[in-house]
């Protein structure tokens, strides 16, 4: 992708969506339990959490090309194109900035759950926490990485809603203890017909909520090697409850499930991107 | 006996050839004593600074010594904290010599936002009944420095830290935050683990401005920053340690680091930096647990150094220039004079007066000169800055407020400063009449007798 096309797909994202948006903000007002419904057990909400982890989940690799776009109140807006690699079975994650141009060459590497970031202007890294805000953004690691929602939460049930059109399960997580997770507390609707995530609140220990992510278009890919689809939310709309007025889109603008090169997962790579 | 009696009469002579010409005198005692009186001044200015930051630093960011460190439960974390407090305070009280008494600060680094902005600062947990030096040194604000059109009176209590969930910011954050006493910030950060947390906290004060101190840090009560951090009561951020004489914080510092070592604690090399810029080597290194960071007051103030750098810089490369002006002035009417009194010096050479003599002759003026215009000049610079800093005069420009790390001009004469001030100027004085001086001594008698102008 050219700059021009990046400027070009950049304008075009403030318009995509927008009637997947609004019927779900539409939804969030409109929320409401139904009745009449069976409440799941701990069993089946732990394996709804499995089958969204499973989903997403490739034996393989996961290669994309995102575009981040962070809108900040007072501030000039934060644009991104980051090219990510993941090796979900070795919890490997790569993050490559390629533009702006000022940002291009810049990193994040993700081994033995640690997460490194290299800067090519100081040609220096840096261990950084599984919180760090990725560019400066109010996306995490975790929003690239392969979900493991069944792994770090106990599930709880709170009611079956309507979410717009949807009809969906809303169940409040709690993070075990042991979780390396950024939110203790997470509500999440689910689609009861697909069992994709549609929406998604993180609350701070304080109960406090924290922020707030629309997920309005979920797609598949074959992949060879799990000789299965392999779901990915197409974007996610993340907004800062604390900060109000901030906002962080994510794009997965393409997605590619073939093997990727070993060498990409190590920091001599990242380094040869910026030279 | 008689050198005494001979340098005496050669001052007389001195100071009745300075009483003559009137008007040269007059201008370079005016010259030399305004430089001096600048000086005295520049250097008042620059131990004010130094004043400003000494009591900001080891009243908001730090003891005279610190005894604080990294907790970290996995290698990419590191929080700010000193596990089993009580333990480590109590070693540290009993193997410190000459200590006056300790206190403890519980440290969180995250983010105020109000409805209408955020400001990413420290919050800093204090013990309010064991602080009474920090209560006498933080100065409320008027409403109306941070409130446009508030009122010309000063609003809140910072006593009322004693309550829970309360905050005193400063005024440059209430500012920015668009807040008031009484009303209520979120403050963001993290637990221990990492997770996200948040407390309301109610502004309960708004204190005047410490310069770029008071933009890193603000004040809640410690049992708030340990809820936020979801900390064990029995840890803090740091004990701060006060000695009978600040001076010798570096060798007790270096005394404490073998104790607590005899006494199995890790500690972490030393470093003269804050703690809060070490967060990223910190979780740069392989290791988890505990860890004890020893550090002195100016170390985690380190980075305002640079303003007594800059300061003294340029007042010394203000001095420099004035001085060398002052010498070639100097210079030019000692050459006058030997021109104007070469058959005067021809007489006295005559009579007997000797080449060293002569000499010393035309040094003693450049010396009277010197010294009468310095002690002039120092006396109206210390009358100014005693003047001005008893004026308490408010620094309407925050980022000039920022440097002087007081809203207020603060100026601090130390006699030892005054005194060298004195003593370099005049010896400059005097130096700078020595050529026209070596010159006067070298004419011949016969020669400097039939001199005509």
């Amino acid at each position: 992708m050219t700059p021009s096309e990046f400027l070009a797909f950049r304008s075009k994202m403030r318009t995509l969506s927008l009637g997947a948006l609004t019927a779900m903000a539409l939804g969030v007002a409109a929320m409401e339990p139904t009745t009449a419904f069976a409440a799941p057990s701990v069993a089946d909400m732990t394996q709804m959490l499995q089958v969204v982890d499973d989903r997403q989940e490739n034996n393989g690799d996961f290669k994309s090309l995102v575009y981040l776009e962070q809108k900040e109140a007072g501030k000039a807006d934060l644009v991104y194109q980051v090219a990510v690699y993941r090796r979900d079975q070795d919890d490997k994650l790569v993050l490559l900035f390629l533009m702006p141009k000022e940002q291009a060459g810049q990193g994040y590497l993700r081994v033995d759950n640690n997460l490194f970031f290299y800067d090519p202007s100081v040609g220096k890294w840096e261990r950084r926490t599984e919180r760090e805000r990725i560019g400066g953004t109010d996306s995490n690691r975790q929003d690239f990485d392969q979900s493991r929602l069944h792994e770090e939460y106990t599930p709880a049930f709170v009611a079956e809603e309507k979410l717009g059109n949807y009809t969906v399960n809303h169940l409040v997580l709690t993070a075990l203890p042991n979780a390396d997770v950024g939110y203790p507390v997470v509500h999440l609707w689910l689609d009861e017909a697909t069992g994709n995530v549609l929406k998604r609140q993180d609350l701070a220990e304080s109960g406090k909520l924290m922020r707030t992510s629309l997920y309005p278009k979920w797609e598949k890919a074959f992949s060879a090697t799990k000789k299965a689809d392999v779901y990915y939310a197409r974007e996610i709309r993340i907004y800062d409850e604390i900060e109000k007025g901030n906002q962080t889109t994510i794009v997965i603008q393409s997605l590619d499930l073939s093997a990727l090169d070993d060498s990409i997962f190590t920091k001599a790579w990242l380094e040869s991107k910026s030279r | 006996m008689r050198i005494f009696a001979g340098t005496r009469v050669l001052f007389q002579i001195a100071l009745r050839n300075l009483i003559q010409a009137r008007r040269r005198t007059g201008v370079l005692f005016l010259a030399v004593g305004t430089v001096t009186a600048m000086l005295v001044l520049l250097q008042a200015m620059s131990a004010g600074i130094n004043d400003n930051m000494v009591t900001a630093a080891t009243t908001l960011s730090a003891g005279e010594i610190n005894v604080a460190g990294f907790y970290k439960v996995t290698p990419g974390s590191a929080a700010p904290i000193v596990t089993n407090a009580a333990a480590v305070r109590k070693i540290v009280e009993e193997n410190t010599p000459g200590l006056d008494y300790t206190l403890e600060r519980h440290r969180s680094w995250g983010k105020a936002v109000s409805e209408t902005g955020t400001v990413q600062t420290g919050l800093t947990g204090i013990i309010p009944k064991q602080e009474d030096r920090f209560f006498h040194t933080l100065q409320l604000a008027k409403e109306k420095d941070y409130v446009e059109g508030g009122r010309d009176e000063v609003i809140g209590d910072p006593r009322q830290l004693s309550e829970p969930h309360t905050v005193v910011l400063f005024a440059n954050q209430a500012k920015r935050l668009g807040v008031k006493v009484g009303d209520v910030i979120t403050y963001k950060t993290e637990t221990q683990v990492g997770r996200a947390n948040t407390l309301d906290l109610k502004v309960v004060g708004v204190a005047k401005d410490l310069g770029l101190l008071s933009s890193f840090s603000c004040f809640t009560q410690k049992e708030t920053v340990l809820e936020l951090g979801q900390l064990d009561p029995d840890t803090t951020g740091a004990i701060w340690v006060y000695l009978k004489n600040i001076d010798d914080a570096p060798a007790v510092m270096a005394h404490l680091r073998e104790v607590l070592t005899a006494h199995g604690y890790r500690l972490m090399d030393y470093n003269p930096n804050p703690f809060f810029f070490k967060f990223e080597d910190v979780q740069g290194e392989d290791w988890t647990g505990q860890k004890l960071d020893l550090t002195l007051w100016k170390d985690e103030v380190s980075f305002l150094s640079w303003v007594i750098i800059a300061f003294n810089t340029v007042t010394w490369f203000l001095t420099s220039i004035l001085v060398a002006i002052i010498t070639i002035g100097i210079m030019n009417a000692m050459w006058q004079s030997v021109r104007e009194r070469t058959r005067e010096i021809g007489t006295m050479r005559a009579v007997g007066l000797s080449r060293v003599q002569t000499l010393l002759l035309f040094m003693a003026e450049a010396v009277l000169l010197g010294l009468g215009s310095t002690v002039a000049g120092s006396g109206v610079g210390v009358v100014i800055s005693l003047a001005v800093d008893a004026a308490n005069i408010h620094v309407p420009i925050e980022a000039m407020a920022s440097i002087l790390l007081s809203d207020r001009i603060h100026l601090s004469v130390k006699p030892g400063t005054v005194v060298a001030a004195i003593g370099f100027l005049t010896t400059f004085t005097g130096l700078s009449a020595l050529w026209p001086a070596i010159r006067a001594a070298l004419l011949q008698p016969v020669k400097a007798l039939a001199h005509v102008e």
